[in-house]
């Protein structure tokens, strides 16, 4: 290589005196087109450096930890924001109540971020199916609010079918079996274990799932 | 004056060779001007927007609200109390519909018509990267007004962008400056960015280029134009013939459009209200409807390939809209000609053609039938899903076959029948209308 250099470089001193040599001009083109590429590439590189550099970094302020074990369900809208939901208040199967984690030592309410939202409702203990009473409390359950399908809130609740329904693409989860997803979405939500301390709601545990947006598997989907 | 200036501008020859063009008329070549006309109004009222409109998530108090919302929603609040703010407002927005039908139907009409043949593909390509460029605008601008709707029917896309093996997660975070949810603060700002600024500017370029390239390659003309003028190109010159017909059309164009904004306000931002953890439920724009659609009549299934997923959300809103537009793109270079085309075909004769279009508006149609796929199933309790999600998938590959088949026939026959009778004749009835 070192040897093929000093090569080139020989004849392209003796092309300052003969211009016509072509070898001279091979050479040149080549050492012009490699700077032209190089220039080029370090352009499209410092480019995508900065492109990167719109993808902001995720700052974590109290109101966006994630949530944890212990935490206080407390109600995200209406005229009792930010107070705890007392189960004791609950209508059995009539309602569904959209709720964010309550950081009980700050009393930070951390609904700042999408995925901490969290759905409660109370239903009767005798039709929820085994793995779901178990993480249940009084019949009292607790699942993610995001939806598994394209990440919309799954705010509604049908109650003559009791079941929750996603109103983006009409997703339909069932909260008596494990948050089993009935159609559209690829999986189910993610069940929270919880107790009830104080008449109030509390995070005991990881939830069934990863919470958020999931592809599709074969598990929990009964095709209709 | 003008002595003046043609003596330092050559004006003259600029006359000549520009403003003296001659342009072939028909009633279908207005389609790209109302694109065209929309896009102007767009950016004129685009103008008052921004210097009213507040890009940020910060939490305003605003009487009638017990709460802070965010200052976007307040802005908009305030610029449709402005003195005609509404009305301009809603011209934005039906400007922006219009704009992409408009482009949508432009399409049609140089495809109906072979315009895109040789030597106009380039401005074939330019045509659909100016339609596709058109629906991003349209997409950036939704989430603007931040209300409930709006920033839940954008989420819908930011998880379908997410959806894209290997580069979703990375292209969504650069689009909304992270996640989009309510509390994103940098949101607003990159998306105002990329609306009134970049993607506008690309547009601009984009129609420039396309029409330098219409007036450069000389628009095709009427059929008749080659029995009274062989070889020439009959029309009225730019100067001040077209130009006057463009301004009135143009004038007449805002005035219709305004008086509809002034009838029908646009997405009513106070019926939403600002974003809460409730869900609104949305349906896309029309535009959108029927990538919606295909998307709720997917099955759900797993495949991953090197880390990266291709599931069912992939699929529709991303793999399908792409294939067909890679396939709109390859239709001038699958026919390929030798010589320039510079007439009109007409789409009677061109059966296949013809009923290819008809075949892929009808497979539009049906999918966007199955975006009111719900509203199907709450109005027929006894529907079950799995029926209906059936009933969908024929309809959307059975009717476009059978709309191709049958216009095919119709026209085939048609077409013969009236063979005979320039036979009879010696000329075509109406055929150069
Ligand atoms: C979105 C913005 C667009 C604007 C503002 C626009 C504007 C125009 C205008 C004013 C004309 C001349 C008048 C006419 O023939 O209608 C034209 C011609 C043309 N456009 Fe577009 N257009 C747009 C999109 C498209 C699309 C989506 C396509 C196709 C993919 C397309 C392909 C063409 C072609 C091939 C011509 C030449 C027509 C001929 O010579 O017959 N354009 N455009
Ligand atoms: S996002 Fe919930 S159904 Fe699509």
């Amino acid at each position: 290589m070192a040897d093929h250099d000093h090569d080139t470089h020989a004849h392209g001193h003796e092309a300052a005196l003969e211009p016509e040599a072509p070898e001279a001009h091979a050479t040149r083109r080549a050492v012009l087109q490699a700077a032209i590429g190089m220039g080029a590439g370090a352009a499209v590189l410092s480019t995508l450096y900065v492109g990167a550099g719109l993808i902001p970094k995720k700052e974590i302020t109290p109101d966006r930890e994630p949530i944890a074990q212990g935490d206080v369900l407390v109600y995200s809208q209406g005229p009792k924001r930010g107070q705890p939901i007392n189960p004791a208040e609950l209508k059995p199967g009539a309602e569904m109540i959209v709720a964010y984690p309550m950081n009980p030592e700050s009393q930070v309410v951390k609904g700042a971020e999408l995925k901490n939202t969290l759905l409660v409702m109370k239903l009767d203990p005798g039709t929820l199916d085994a793995e779901t009473a178990k993480l249940a409390a009084e019949g009292v359950v607790v699942y993610s609010g995001v939806c598994k399908h394209l990440g919309c809130v799954v705010s509604n609740w049908v109650a003559d079918k009791q079941l929750m329904l996603c109103p983006c693409h009409g997703a339909l989860y069932d909260p008596k079996e494990s948050g089993k997803a009935l159609i559209v979405a690829p999986k189910p939500l993610g069940q929270f274990p919880i107790k009830l301390e104080n008449n109030r709601i509390v995070i005991a545990g990881e939830p069934t799932r990863p919470i958020g947006v999931e592809a599709a598997t074969d598990d929990g989907i009964r095709r209709v | 004056m003008y002595q003046w200036l043609d003596e330092r501008l050559d004006l003259s020859r600029l006359n000549t060779k520009f403003l003296r063009k001659a342009f072939p008329v028909h009633h279908s070549f207005f389609l790209g001007e109302i694109t065209l006309f929309a896009f102007v109004v767009l950016v004129l009222t685009g103008i008052f927007l921004t210097l009213n409109y507040e890009p940020s998530t910060r939490p305003v108090k605003i009487e009638g609200y017990n709460d802070p919302v965010p200052a976007a929603y307040a802005s908009i609040l305030y610029i449709d109390s402005l003195p005609f703010g509404a009305v301009l407002r809603s011209l934005h927005h039906w400007s922006a519909h219009i704009m992409i039908a408009a482009a949508f139907l432009h399409m049609l009409r140089i495809h109906l018509t072979g315009a895109y043949k040789k030597p106009r593909e380039l401005n074939w390509l330019i045509g659909i990267v100016l339609l596709v460029l058109a629906i991003v605008t349209a997409f950036t601008g939704y989430a603007l007004p931040f209300d409930n709707y709006a920033l839940t029917a954008t989420g819908i896309g930011y998880h379908i962008g997410e959806a894209a093996p290997w580069l979703g997660k990375a292209m969504s975070a650069i689009l909304f400056a992270g996640e989009l949810e309510a509390s994103n603060t940098k949101t607003i700002p990159r998306l105002f960015s990329i609306h009134v600024l970049w993607l506008p500017l690309l547009l601009l370029a984009m129609i420039g280029a396309h029409l330098l390239l219409m007036v450069k390659q000389k628009h095709t003309q009427p059929k008749y134009a080659e029995k009274v003028a062989p070889g020439r190109i009959l029309g009225v010159p730019a100067m001040p013939q077209q130009a006057v017909m463009m301004g009135v059309l143009f004038l007449v164009y805002v005035a219709v459009t305004t008086f509809i904004a002034g009838a029908f306000l646009a997405h009513p931002v106070e019926a939403f209200g600002p974003p809460t953890p409730n869900t609104p439920s949305v349906k896309p724009d029309w535009y959108f409807m029927w990538i919606y659609g295909i998307l709720q009549i997917l099955p759900q299934w797993d495949l991953k390939i090197l880390g990266a997923n291709f599931g069912p959300q992939f699929v529709g809103g991303i793999l399908v809209p792409t294939l067909i537009i890679l396939g709109a793109m390859a239709i001038p270079f699958l026919e390929p000609q030798k010589e320039k085309q510079r007439y009109l075909e007409l789409p009677s004769q061109h059966p296949r053609r013809t009923s290819f279009v008809l075949a892929m508006l009808m497979f539009y149609i049906m999918a966007t039938l199955a975006g009111y796929k719900i509203d199907f199933l709450n109005a027929n309790p006894n529907l079950s899903s799995g029926t209906l999600i059936a009933i969908l998938w024929v309809l959307l590959i059975v009717a476009p076959i059978l709309t191709y088949i049958i216009s095919y026939i119709l026209m085939k026959a048609a077409y013969r029948s009236r063979e005979v009778e320039i036979e009879f004749t010696g000329r075509a009835s109406a055929a150069d209308d």
